[in-house]
């Protein structure tokens, strides 16, 4: 039987405190006592697109850093289709895409196109198949006619595709996603959610996990949900599961009675 | 395979920072003017002190510009060894490309590298101008140069000097930002290791600090193969000195990196600005 495509085993992760003044400079030294996540299990399977939602600071952008290999966990395990994101770090990063929903990180006096050929070359793909390639993503995301242009003259939405691009370049099959439609305007988020939703996962079968505070987004997208709060996992279920656990009407009642908020809870029970 | 695989992610790097200096072609032409002002500013000051007593001092067959003209162009080196590979790691936090170059299948060490290829590119060039603007002009003349010696000294100079350099980078990577050591050594080097002036005419504790510093030997052997085209057998000595320097710095160096990585990744500060 294969390795779920994310597995997820008692994770916890500290971080020393943060310093000022002189005192920072003790802070690569200083002992990890601010907890960030407490315990945090769960497995995602092959195919299925799952959302992290919470509160901020709920330890959803730790979690996605850690099985990016950005963030060494405190203790626990996290693997990406069997490979171990601490131990084998390289050959879990062969395994996903990532992308944050910033429009930055590109190079702005680059082209579309030599910013993915630089990035294709960082994942070993070699150059003939990286041009194959390159076209070929770049035409899923709508924006094989851009390729050519500065990135810097891109628009918002366009520098998101490019970057769900650079994800999908090395083929992964899962893709992380944190905030992915974060500062997009509403047509070009719900477009956007359609090719995660559509192309990605029901038609090319890709994994997907994604943090997002949209809520509409995650009951669109998701097969499932999980709720995190103060770093742990309160809730995990489809997204009419998890109102139905707490008979409220939408997913945010749900959350405002999950994460013991009850005047919000009552108001919007 | 390996080292192929590493070598072609270099050339990636490269043609990414060409491509970029590329569109900032007027910057070139300004380095290249400002090149020529630095030259000029040494000639006319050589002019001024130029006497009997330095000439003494100075390398068989050699003026004091010509003296100066090599020390400042090579104190470039150690200048940008110190800099380029914590300069890479704040340029690509800054612009927010650090965290998508380290989902990729290329470690932190081979990004750190590989970003620096460019700028040491662009420095030989840099020299090269400095040298041909003092040969073009002003009358520079290593007729008896040894070019090999000169370029087996700068090839030891840069293994030595990039042990200080990834030291830099541990730091930046730790602290992010204000890095002493950097102008520490720079300004130690510049005081002692003998850019302007000629070491010996320090007083003997502070030559023996200069002993302590790979510049020193650095400009000595460039000296010597250049201004007073020394054979292989007197290059020798400045040459080993510098390989004793990168086998000493370079396994350290990287072991502290290599720390100082596992760190930041513990702390979660990797990508913080």
């Amino acid at each position: 039987m294969p390795a779920p495509a994310i597995s997820v085993e008692a994770l916890e992760k500290y971080f020393p405190p943060a310093l000022s003044g002189w005192r920072a400079l003790l802070h690569p030294f200083a002992r990890p006592t601010e907890r960030a996540l407490a315990g945090v299990s769960f497995k995602v399977e092959r195919g299925e697109a799952v959302a992290l939602m919470g509160p901020n600071g709920a330890g959803k952008s730790t979690l996605l850093r850690i099985l990016a290999t950005l963030i060494i966990p405190t203790l626990g395990r996290a693997t990406l289709a069997g490979f171990d994101v601490e131990r084998d770090a390289s050959g879990a990063r062969r395994q996903f895409g990532y992308h944050t929903g910033g429009d930055e990180g590109f190079y702005g006096r680059l082209s579309g196109r030599e910013n993915l050929a630089f990035f294709a070359a960082m994942n070993n793909i070699r150059r003939a198949a990286a041009k194959e390639q390159i076209a070929r993503v770049a035409g899923r995301m709508g924006i094989g006619g851009d390729l050519d242009r500065q990135v810097r003259t891109f628009s918002t939405g366009m520098m998101h595709r490019l970057g769900l691009a650079r994800a999908l370049l090395h083929g992964p099959a899962i893709l992380l996603l944190d905030e992915p439609t974060r500062s997009l305007d509403p047509l070009a988020a719900a477009d956007f959610r359609h090719l995660l939703k559509e192309d990605l996962v029901r038609q090319h079968g890709v994994t997907l996990l994604f943090a997002s505070h949209t809520l509409s987004e995650i009951e669109e997208i998701a097969d499932r949900a999980i709720l995190l709060d103060e770093g742990r996992v309160i809730a995990c279920d489809s997204p009419r599961g998890i109102c139905a656990s707490t008979g409220a009407a939408n997913l945010e009642g749900a959350i405002a009675c999950l994460t013991r908020n009850p005047v919000t809870a009552e108001a919007l029970r | 395979m390996n080292l192929l695989r590493t070598l072609r992610k270099v050339g990636a790097f490269f043609k990414r920072d060409f491509a970029i200096a590329r569109g900032y072609r007027g910057a070139l032409l300004l380095e290249t003017l400002e090149a020529l002002f630095g030259v000029a500013t040494f000639y006319y000051l050589s002019k001024f002190v130029d006497s009997p007593e330095l000439a003494r001092e100075l390398p068989a067959g050699s003026n004091y510009f010509a003296f100066a003209l090599v020390g400042f162009a090579f104190f470039d080196y150690l200048s940008v060894s110190l800099g380029a590979f914590d300069t890479s790691l704040e340029e690509a936090r800054q612009n927010r490309t650090l965290e998508a170059l380290l989902v990729t299948q290329t470690s932190l060490p081979v990004i750190v590298f590989g970003s620096a290829a460019y700028p040491f590119a662009a420095l030989a060039l840099r020299t090269c101008v400095y040298l041909a603007w003092g040969a073009l002009i002003f009358g520079f003349a290593p007729r008896t140069a040894n070019w090999p010696g000169a370029v087996m000294i700068l090839l030891a100079s840069i293994l030595a000097f990039a042990g200080l350099g990834i030291l830099s980078a541990s730091y930046s990577l730790l602290f992010k930002r204000g890095n002493p050591a950097k102008w520490i050594v720079l300004g130690l080097a510049g005081l002692l290791g003998g850019m302007m002036y000629p070491v010996t005419i320090l007083p003997k504790p502070l030559q023996m600090v200069a002993r302590l510093m790979p510049i020193t030997y650095s400009l000595e052997g460039m000296r010597a193969a250049l201004l007073d085209g020394a054979a292989w057998r007197e290059l020798w000595p400045s040459f080993a000195a510098l390989l004793v320097f990168a086998a000493i710095l370079l396994p350290i160096s990287l072991a502290v990196f290599s720390w100082s990585l596992r760190r930041t990744k513990i702390t979660g500060t990797l990508t913080h600005i």
